[in-house]
């Protein structure tokens, strides 16, 4: 029987972990570290992914949620890693992506892994729910919950001033 | 400025959230791209020498098969093992455990307690005997 390359195509495949990561512990060089780190340990580990229970992608996140699990304690997240910078002098299109990424940053951590599972790395509820040990239903209302909390932080973005925010996400 | 926060509403948060997904350094992806498909490339050669080892085998058994080879190679080891067998082989020294010299001068057999017989080898009690003219007694109704 021939054994199926999971990187056989390995751009989208950087590309989605690296949303997920980013989403997850913030954009920037320890994101990078962490999806170099994915990559190395599924290009050791390749012969034990199994075709049958799930896509290539299923299994990087799975690596990458280790990665992410077993960094230093000193390497922890906070909303500093996210990008924030003042709105004066940016386009319509970069202030987003900043806003979008702060009130993404300052979401609890379980909400934030389950918006890096679904719009970073893109994965279905489906393969979110087998990642997780739970059900479909269930990971959709989650997600349904956390994206309502992402809107309400995005709109309590808009009304605080960014020195405020700052300040809100020290304490 | 604040045209994109109207799209927020459920699919709009969503649309956003993927279009603006957080992309790597194309430095990254390049040096990930490489590094993947160098190790690919290091597996495969290595599965293509395994396999052509093997197809070369089995093209060197057809052509053998094909010209009765094999029956010639599976005889010719058949011999030489039984060759080598032969010689390495040692032989003792022979005993005959039969033979007139020892019938004759075997050790004698020890004698059977009284009341007992030798048979076949091995010491038997004897019946009375009924005598000649032993007779039932006649029927007498």
């Amino acid at each position: 029987m021939f054994r199926v390359d999971p990187l056989a195509n390995p751009e989208p495949l950087i590309r989605r972990v690296y949303a997920y990561v980013a989403y997850r512990i913030g954009d920037g060089p320890d994101a990078e570290d962490i999806t170099s780190e994915t990559f190395e340990r599924a290009l050791r580990y390749k012969k034990s992914y199994d075709s049958r229970k799930g896509e290539p992608v299923a299994w990087l996140i799975g690596i990458a949620r280790r990665c992410i699990e077993g960094r230093p304690p000193n390497l922890e997240i906070s909303s500093e890693h996210y990008e924030t910078a003042d709105r004066g002098d940016l386009e319509d299109d970069a202030l987003r992506r900043i806003v979008l990424s702060g009130a993404v940053g300052r979401l609890e951590e379980r909400d934030r892994e389950l918006i890096a599972l679904r719009y970073g790395a893109d994965l279905t509820a489906r393969q979110i729910a087998e990642l997780h040990d739970s059900k479909t239903n269930a990971i959709e209302v989650a997600l349904h919950r956390a994206l309502g909390r992402l809107r309400a932080q995005m709109e309590e973005d808009d009304e605080s001033p960014p020195a405020v925010r700052k300040s809100q996400a020290g304490r | 400025m604040r045209s994109w926060r109207r799209k927020r509403e459920s699919t709009g948060l969503e649309a956003e959230l993927r279009a603006n997904r957080p992309e790597p350094s194309r430095e990254l992806l390049y040096k990930l791209e490489a590094r993947v498909r160098e190790d690919g490339r290091r597996s495969r050669a290595g599965s293509f020498r395994i396999a052509f080892a093997g197809a070369l085998a089995g093209g060197v058994l057809a052509a053998l098969a094909s010209v009765g080879g094999l029956a010639y190679a599976t005889t010719g080891v058949g011999q030489a093992v039984e060759k080598a067998t032969r010689v390495v082989h040692k032989h003792g020294v022979t005993t005959l455990h039969k033979s007139a010299a020892r019938s004759q001068y075997s050790k004698p057999k020890a004698k059977c307690p009284k009341g007992k017989k030798r048979v076949r080898g091995t010491c038997k009690k004897v019946k009375k005997a009924r005598g000649v003219n032993f007779r039932r007694p006649p029927f007498t109704g």
